[in-house]
């Protein structure tokens, strides 16, 4: 079964990544863009055909590997 | 002291330390990340470098490592833990400091001396420096620290903010601010104060050779018996 997890920094937490990338993206003309956040993108293959328990699996491994809960939130997408 | 000095795949500080520790007098070993056990040791020390490569986010793999869970233990004991650089990075990532370390204000590596003030004394570590300006280079692109305004709050009451940065004349302002960090912190320990993270390297700078000595004064427990 696959998953896709994204890992976002949490709202207020400063990205001077996201930041940066929107400044170049103004300086080469397009103003329009407001704000521009950085995270990370995971797809998970899960063997099993359950899909409450191998969704269990990705929460699990999501919330205690993928990100660090004091400054990022996951989404589990599929 | 016995100290013993954690070898991660990446750990790229750990012949420094190494050196530094037997300068001042300790004696040093090296641990190997997948160890269990950490042997009849005083100290655990984790160096600076790149463990797992940085790979997913500084620390970030390392924390999982079999020897996490005896250092834990080790901790629990009371016993002297230090995280260096990336050192510093896996004892916040696995729960044994507070906090976080975050991408570098202006997003660069930074490798250059700065001055932090040693914010308390009284722990093993900084005892006999309180208040002191300490000159040391920092090398990262990760030291941004930060946590919520609770746990800073708690920090702040429990006196375990250990490093900040400052100006030579011990200013601790946004100039002298290398990375963007809350509140300049360099470094803090826990609350019992045997487990301290700093970001600053005291092990490069304990030989004249080397432009400066500053490190001797955070290091120097090592040569002493029980600390």
């Amino acid at each position: 079964m696959r998953f896709v997890v994204v890992v976002k920094l949490k709202q207020g937490i400063l990205d001077p990544q996201g930041k940066a990338i929107r400044k170049v993206i103004e300086r080469r003309g397009e103003k329009r863009i407001k704000d521009i956040r950085v995270g990370k993108y995971f797809e998970i293959e899960v063997e099993g055909s359950n899909r409450k328990e191998t969704q269990k699996t990705v929460e699990s491994i999501s919330k205690d590997i993928l990100s660090n809960p004091i400054i990022e939130t996951v989404d589990i997408i599929q | 002291m016995k100290v013993g000095i954690v070898v991660f795949p990446g750990t790229n500080c750990d012949r420094d330390i190494f050196w530094s520790i037997k300068t001042l007098g300790g004696t040093p070993v090296y641990i190997w990340h997948e160890q269990e056990d950490a042997g009849d040791i005083d100290c655990i020390i984790l160096p600076g470098g790149f463990s797992y490569g940085d790979y997913l986010r500084v620390g970030g793999l390392a924390k999982f490592s079999k020897i996490m869970d005896r250092i834990g233990l080790f901790a629990d004991e009371g016993k002297f833990v230090i995280g260096i650089c990336n050192g510093f990075q896996i004892l916040c990532e696995s729960g044994l400091l507070p906090g976080v370390l975050m991408r570098n204000i202006n997003m660069r590596f930074i490798c250059r001396d700065i001055f932090v003030k040693v914010e308390r004394s009284g722990y093993v570590f900084t005892k006999n420096i309180e208040g002191k300006i300490l000159k040391m280079p920092i090398a990262h692109k990760e030291g941004n620290f930060w946590c919520n305004n609770e746990t800073y709050e708690g920090l702040k009451k429990n006196g375990q903010i250990v490093f900040s940065y400052c100006t030579l004349d011990s200013e601790i302002k946004d100039a002298a601010n290398p990375n963007g960090s809350l509140h300049n912190i360099a470094g803090v320990c826990n609350i019992r104060g045997n487990v301290l993270g700093m970001m600053p390297h005291p092990e490069r700078v304990c030989e004249e050779l080397l432009g400066g000595v500053d490190g001797r004064q955070v290091l120097d427990f090592v040569g002493r018996e029980n600390g």
